[in-house]
């Protein structure tokens, strides 16, 4: 069904959106390398793939002017975690783009700032793009060219946003959230890597009474693998 | 739509310029040289050893190296880095301070430098106390439980999404080793520290309309000097208005018709010429205007050729031209001021000059003192008395003169024109553009050389000693 794609991809989007705020915030400290570079260029693309991919999915559901009212209001709220995701994204790509800047790697002598973090982030990108082991593959100076793709694709992501404003009409503060307060505690925490396609958070179980007057299908599946 | 916040962001919040930061992160950069930065060792905590940890007296001493300044200033400076959250304290991670002891701290990541363009957003705190609550199961500070609240109902639209983010980022966290994940987590605190300070704590970070110290607020001053302040009685300055109406309302273009007829209606610039600066003979208007206040007649500068001539008979020339020549200085270029001034001197103010005004002791005293350091207004005090004495004595005895009375009786009193349709249109189109304002000024030019010639200082010496060879 179109609702459950949905969540799955806003799911990934999700997951490669916090992924890649944990690389930016790596950038110019001493765990900045040549991978993380590269990660960051990788998750980016896949981010910007599954962008895409929700958006056409989500307009799409959202013009089709015969669904229910209740449907409407889930899509709704999908749209919201959406845009929401992509501000996000679209901030940690701006400020990527800055340290980048400031933090040049093929200089002499690198002057990366010593936070204390040392170690690799190839697992959290191993996360971000679900595969076992990450492969590098770039060549040396991807901090130069890496920047100029950046540039392009920080101006489509916003050009993406303003479309998407313009074209769909959602009042985002019309949306009331699922979500009672505190309601991260009572998550399920598995601690492995997941694989994208299913979701490990499980609230309904709970019996987490939704706050809104919503009675359509919730968004978090009772499945966990 | 939505109100984003990557977007140029006009008029939802004030940043204030802060012009230290660029400054500061290149700082920043330097003090991580291998050579000649700060050194730093290692951390223990119970399993873990954590790398780049850095003392404070070694801070502020390459601070006070670097800089060249003392001690205690390198350690405000410290306390202003560590108040920004460049730098943030291991042990007591709430009191921003930088002790010149052996106390830790470690460099925070470039992402959580202040920076001009990027504000601390509530979407972000939201997430960040929401993995908090997860990471303590639920026991957040109180004041962390009190923004939790209010964010969880006014961002309540958004908190499904911060719920979802919070749990992938706390996820995803997992994913490093264990030491980078307590630097993590140490970094995440300092910068939320700095950026939502405590209850009762100041922030360094305050600025804005919002925030908690206004340097502006001081009303005491305020109304302090509102006490000292002179005030008039609203039926003094109400008469004064009412004079000041009565006498001008004929005058008033607005109020009243300009005669002959006024040329923007009519198209007919008759009244223009006859009211040119260096008109031969004035309206009647024009002259009755001089009558209404000394100020007015030295205004128009016909007026003032007018009073000059006056003056000329009656011998007393130097009070106009000394005020004339104060005037010159104070509109004139800043290059010819010393030049101006030294004249001035030479010809008004010197004991035994050639025109010397009769100003009073005083006055005089402080104009030639200040004339040793020559600015736009040194000659204002002088200038004024010399306009009072003009004013109360020159003035009254003019309007009373011969002079006076027969510009009045040859001014001209035009008679108001009646212009039919056709005419008026005729009229608009045998508009001309007039002279031109170079040739005007030109001829004002020859006309000030030709005046400067002929009323050159009257040396009365010079002119007594001729009377006396004449005899």
């Amino acid at each position: 069904m179109g609702k459950d794609e949905c969540k799955t991809m806003l799911d990934a989007l999700n997951k490669v959106t916090a992924c890649y705020r944990h690389l930016v915030i790596a950038l110019g400290s001493t765990s900045d390398s040549q991978n993380l570079r590269e990660e960051l260029k990788k998750t980016r693309k896949k981010a910007q793939e599954l962008a895409v991919a929700n958006r056409t999915k989500l307009t799409s559901l959202l013009k089709d002017k015969s669904i229910s009212k209740d449907d409407r209001a889930e899509y709704e709220r999908l749209w919201v975690l959406f845009s929401s995701s992509m501000e996000l994204l679209e901030v940690d790509m701006k400020r990527s783009l800055e340290i980048g800047q400031d933090f040049p790697l093929k200089v002499p002598t690198r002057h990366l700032i010593q936070t204390g973090m040392t170690g690799s982030t190839t697992t959290v990108a191993a996360r971000a793009m679900s595969v076992q082991n990450m492969k590098y593959e770039a060549d040396s100076n991807i901090d130069t060219t890496d920047l100029r793709e950046l540039r392009s694709e920080i101006s489509q992501v916003s050009q993406m946003m303003e479309e998407m404003e313009m074209k769909v009409q959602v009042a985002p503060w019309a949306v009331e959230a699922k979500q009672e307060a505190g309601a991260e505690l009572k998550s399920n925490m598995s601690v492995g890597n997941s694989s994208v396609g299913v979701i490990s958070i499980c609230e309904e179980d709970c019996g987490t009474e939704p706050i809104t007057s919503l009675s359509g299908p919730d968004f978090y599946c009772a499945e966990c693998t | 739509m939505t109100i984003r916040t990557a977007r140029p962001d006009r008029v939802q919040q004030f940043h204030c310029r802060m012009h230290c930061l660029k400054k500061l992160e290149a700082m920043m950069v330097e003090m991580q040289d291998t050579k000649s930065g700060i050194k730093g060792s290692e951390q223990k905590l119970n399993v873990t050893t954590i790398p780049h940890v850095i003392s404070g007296k070694d801070i502020i001493a390459w601070i006070a190296n670097k800089l060249k300044i003392t001690p205690e200033e390198a350690e405000a400076f410290g306390t202003m880095l560590v108040a920004y959250g460049y730098i943030y304290p291991l042990q007591n991670h709430r009191k921003l301070v930088m002790c010149n002891d052996a106390s830790l701290y470690r460099f925070q990541t470039p992402y959580f430098w202040p920076t001009q363009n990027w504000v601390a957003e509530d979407s972000d705190y939201a997430i960040y106390l929401a993995k908090r609550n997860i990471r303590k199961k639920g026991v957040l500070e109180p004041y962390e439980q009190a923004h939790y609240n209010h964010l969880h109902k006014w961002l309540n639209h958004k908190w499904d999404f911060i719920v979802m983010q919070a749990t992938e980022q706390y996820k995803a966290g997992k994913e490093r080793k264990k030491a980078d994940r307590v630097v993590f987590d140490c970094q995440e605190r300092a910068y939320w520290i700095v950026n939502r300070p405590p209850r009762r704590t100041h922030s360094a970070m305050d600025r804005g309309p919002d925030r908690l110290m206004d340097p502006n607020a001081d009303e005491n001053m305020f109304y302090q000097q509102a006490i000292m302040r002179s005030k008039v009685k609203s039926s003094v300055s109400l008469g004064a208005l009412v004079k000041y109406t009565t006498t001008y309302k004929t005058h008033d273009p607005f109020l009243a018709p300009c005669t002959p007829s006024n040329p923007w209606q009519t198209d007919n610039d008759t009244y223009w010429t006859l009211n040119t600066r260096s008109v031969q003979v004035p309206t009647k208007m024009r002259v009755e205007r001089w009558s209404f206040s000394f100020f007015e007649l030295l205004n128009d500068l016909r007026g003032r050729d007018d009073f000059k001539i006056f003056l000329k008979k009656e011998f007393s020339g130097e009070n106009l031209a000394f005020w004339e020549a104060a005037e010159e200085l104070k509109w004139g270029t800043a290059a010819s001021m010393s030049a101006k001034a030294e004249i001035i001197f030479k010809t008004f103010l010197a004991p035994g000059a050639p025109r010397w005004i009769n100003i009073d002791g005083r006055t005089m005293g402080l104009t030639v003192k200040g004339l040793e350091h020559p600015q736009r207004y040194v000659l204002e005090a002088a200038q004024t008395h010399v306009f009072l004495l003009m004013k109360k004595d020159t003035f009254f005895r003019y309007l009373k003169s011969p002079v006076y009375k027969d510009i009045q009786k040859k001014a001209l009193n035009p008679e108001p024109h009646n212009f039919s349709p056709a005419q008026l249109e005729q009229n608009a189109q045998n508009r001309s553009p007039g002279i031109h304002p170079m040739i005007i000024w030109q001829q004002e030019e020859e006309e000030k050389a030709k005046a400067a010639a002929a009323s050159a200082p009257v040396d009365v010496k010079a002119m007594m000693s001729k009377i006396d060879r004449k005899k």
